[in-house]
């Protein structure tokens, strides 16, 4: 009886676990072929860290944007803009403007929040399209950062106030130690809180929460408050970490942070949104990229690299989304 | 000399899995006739429609022939077309926001040769003239959601003859009256009779039999996917017998055991007053179940106890406390005992692509649980209680509940609901669709928690369900409780004070 119901439960675990790391199995192959290719550049230590180092900025945009990912609400398009705007609007208060340079870091936290809850309250209260929305406070807030910079870029922060972002621990920057500190805590707040669980429940279906008591529209209104902080703290440190910022390149941030967020839905816990999947999948894309590069020289694989990825990501997460009977994009 | 059938539907079966929806269905419509096709609720009916419109493959060694011609399963759009066989579905199949030209002409549109511009004075005329010919006033630029339902059903058979050549032709309608008042009833089919004089044929899906009888030609009836009375003249029948048909061999049968142990305690649990017109006391073990046609409004009953529909007026008293409906949350109502299993298991039951466990203890998370660690001790223990008091298969907890059938999700939505001990607890339709196995585990279970003194109330529209399962039974009309039904509660019963007499209670002509 046990064994006739549990050989068919241990064949389906088996066949959901084999693809359930195979991502790193393609991250292990890319190392092996880029270091084949190109040994001299690609393989030294130097290389490794250039891509442990640089993607604290991804690293944040993807959290926030995971925030609203996992309860079911897809395409926040302003987080770049957002983070860019906090980014730009530290360097021009402490640097154009004289503040010191922790309230600047506050005010634009703040900033931040508030924009995160303006999009919450059009969407969620006003249910106002989440596209239409995202679109254009994206397009808003970059505008509001060209204008604040005067269309420059803006350097000069205090190069103490960079400790808070390359301060160097084991080896590994500050914002490298933020990012797994803050997938950390993601990650048990999902799995092991009954707000983790409310939050899968919301992301899976509105009326079945809201049925089960789960006070929908404060949780959803709550990932967008907490997808504006993210933005707000990643532009802090990106700020950080670079001595200021350049108002014109939040935008490139947009498509990787998608990129990672769905080929996240790959590993780990397939067919779910799941921050440790997206952690590796940044580095994976970072590797990537940067390897591509190395081999042609050139700028444009960027966006080839991470256009291809993205459709192939959400074709992969619908898939197993599928394929686990839940519903996805 | 007989007329060659317009519809002749042989050994059609369907099944899904191992459940076979139909059995081996012989149907046959004559031309020029009305015939109606009734059944319960999970006979069939639905599943035959969708073969006759080519949305099911029905199972090998199906046939189907149409005006003696053989047709290719599953029917193709373009053969529906030439053989002028069209649908009518529940709904109706308008868009609201357009017009009744759109509406109507909507998949033959014809453009101009050059420019491919719609000739839309072109086609007003012709939903005119399909609109004339059906002697309707409804003008063809007005929108549909400003139509009465009358006038809509008038759209939609509209839609449904403009491909109709005289003298061929089937018309289906799967249960498209239902909005339609008793007046509006007899114009309809009035223009539908108009409709069939020059030879068509209507094929008319129905649960109304008063209506069927009075005005089909013939009835045939459905009951667990197979044909138990092929084309009965309605002249030759009755309510009586076509109820019978319906329910086939009496089920009371069932009930009884662990039930003689368990009266209902005298005690009132659940006190309801004026809710929307409605009075009703639940006592404690008690199990009430509410019954009616579509539309009586008794499917709203658990919603609007459970503050998840708005609610005109009513309170709920349950033990000391008294809730005003209009002014209470669901979440306040939860708090203080009450439970709503929906009918609706994919778009409120459940969340099916999250884990059994998940499914079975998120309404007690912040309850139980601490806010920074959920506890799995507690989630173990509660779903291995259910998982095996319901018999839940496979027995693993952190399968998605998608991966579950039918049956074993409707037990993991029972079980979600009841390891929260509700002191009342709403249910609607608790197994539909459910295979028997799975039914009498959760009748089981029910009755088990109905024996720990909680109140039920059981929203459902098969007769047998509630006899099995019912203390007492209360039947809705337009909103009231019309009838009482208690002591030992007979099925038949609960068709005669569902069913019979609709319109108008004072004629008794058909019934027994």
């Amino acid at each position: 009886m046990t064994d006739t119901m549990s050989s068919p439960a241990l064949t389906r675990r088996l066949r959901i676990g084999a693809p359930r790391f195979a991502l790193i199995g393609v991250w292990a192959l890319l190392i092996v072929v880029y270091g084949v290719a190109e040994p001299q550049t690609f393989l030294r230590a130097s290389t490794f860290q250039t891509i442990l180092n640089s993607q604290g900025t991804l690293l944040f945009l993807v959290l926030a944007l995971l925030c609203t990912l996992t309860i079911g609400e897809f395409v926040d398009l302003s987080i770049a803009a957002n983070l860019g705007l906090s980014a730009m609007l530290v360097s021009v208060l402490a640097v154009n403007q004289h503040w010191n340079v922790w309230a600047a870091s506050l005010a634009a936290v703040a900033v931040s929040v508030a924009v995160g809850a303006v999009n919450g309250a059009l969407i969620v209260f006003g249910q106002i399209n989440t596209i239409v929305v995202t679109l254009g406070m994206s397009t808003f807030l970059t505008g509001i950062a060209l204008w604040i910079s005067d269309l420059t870029l803006v350097t000069g922060l205090d190069p103490d106030f960079a400790k808070i972002a390359l301060y160097s621990v084991g080896g590994l920057p500050a914002s490298f130690w933020y990012g797994v500190v803050a997938i950390g805590v993601f990650s048990y707040v999902l799995a092991f809180t009954p707000l983790g669980t409310h939050l899968r429940f919301v992301g899976a279906s509105h009326e079945v929460s809201r049925l089960a008591g789960i006070p929908v529209n404060r949780i959803r209104f709550g990932g967008f408050l907490a997808a504006g902080a993210f933005c707000g703290v990643g532009g802090v440190l990106t700020a950080a970490a670079l001595g200021g910022f350049d108002p014109t390149v939040s935008a490139t941030y947009l498509l990787p942070a998608f990129a990672a967020a769905f080929l996240g839905t790959a590993v780990v816990q397939p067919g779910l949104f799941n921050p440790v999947g997206s952690w590796i999948a940044v580095y994976f894309l970072s590797t990537g990229i940067l390897g591509l590069q190395l081999l042609t020289g050139s700028g444009w694989v960027a966006n080839v690299f991470y256009g291809g990825v993205l459709i192939v990501a959400v074709a992969i997460s619908t898939f197993l989304g599928r394929r686990a009977g839940s519903r996805r994009v | 000399m007989v007329p060659e059938p317009r519809l002749r539907a042989l050994n059609v079966s369907k099944s899904y899995g191992p459940f076979r929806a139909l059995r081996g269905v012989d149907l046959q419509v004559a031309p020029g006739e009305l015939h109606a096709l009734v059944g319960q609720n999970g006979s069939g009916k639905s599943t035959l429609i969708k073969i006759l419109t080519g949305y099911h493959a029905p199972d090998a060694g199906s046939r189907m022939l149409i005006d003696e011609a053989e047709v290719a399963l599953p029917i193709s759009a373009a053969e529906r077309r030439r053989h002028g066989l069209s649908v009518v579905h529940q709904s109706l199949g308008l868009v609201e926001s357009r017009t009744v030209t759109e509406n109507l002409r909507l998949g033959r549109l014809e453009a101009t040769r050059f420019g491919r511009r719609v000739r839309w004075s072109a086609e007003r005329q012709a939903a005119a003239a399909v609109l004339a010919r059906l002697g309707s006033a409804v003008r063809p630029t007005a929108l549909v959601g400003d139509l009465s339902a009358e006038d809509r059903a008038t759209v939609a058979i509209g839609r449904a003859l403009q491909d109709h050549r005289p003298g061929r032709g089937l018309i289906v309608f799967d249960e498209s009256t239902r909005a339609l008042t008793r007046d509006a009833l007899t114009r309809f089919y009035a223009q539908l009779r108009r409709v069939m004089a020059d030879g068509a044929s209507v094929l008319m899906i129905s649960h109304r039999l008063e209506e069927v009888l009075d005005h089909a030609d013939r009835v045939s009836v459905l009951r667990d996917g197979e044909l138990v009375l092929a084309g009965a003249g309605t002249g030759d029948t009755s309510e009586a017998e076509l109820t019978r048909a319906m329910l086939g061999r009496s089920i009371s049968v069932a009930r009884q055991q662990g039930d003689a142990g368990n009266p209902p305690d005298s005690a009132t649990a659940v006190r309801v007053r004026d809710l929307e017109g409605v009075d009703l006391e639940i006592r404690r073990g008690e199990i009430v179940g509410v019954t009616g046609l579509v539309g009586s409004g008794y499917e709203r009953i658990p919603y609007l106890l459970a503050g998840t529909a708005a609610v005109r007026s009513g309170t709920l008293t349950i033990g000391a406390r008294t809730f005003a409906l209009p002014e209470t949350s669901p979440v306040a109502l939860m708090k203080a005992g009450v439970a709503l299993i929906p009918e609706d298991r994919v778009q409120q039951g459940l969340a099916l692509g999250l884990s059994v466990r998940q499914n079975i203890t998120v309404p007690r998370l912040t309850a139980v649980g601490r806010a920074w660690w959920t506890g799995t001790a507690w989630q173990t223990a509660e779903v291995d209680e259910f998982v095996g008091a319901l018999d839940i298969r496979p027995p693993d907890p952190e399968v998605p509940v998608g991966s579950l059938s039918g049956g074993n999700q409707q037990k993991v939505l029972l079980a979600k609901w009841l390891a929260g001990r509700p002191e009342l607890l709403l249910l609607h339709e608790p197994t539909q669709a459910v295979d028997v196995g799975a039914r009498q585990d959760i009748v089981a279970a029910l009755r088990r928690l109905a024996a720990t003194g909680s109140a039920l109330l059981v929203a459902a529209s098969d007769p047998q369900e509630l006899a099995i399962l019912c203390d007492r039974v209360l039947v809705i009309r337009d909103g009231r409780i019309a009838v009482e039904l208690t002591g030992e509660i007979d099925q038949d019963d609960i068709v005669d004070a569902t069913f019979a007499r609709e319109f108008d209670p004072s004629a008794s002509r058909r019934s027994s």
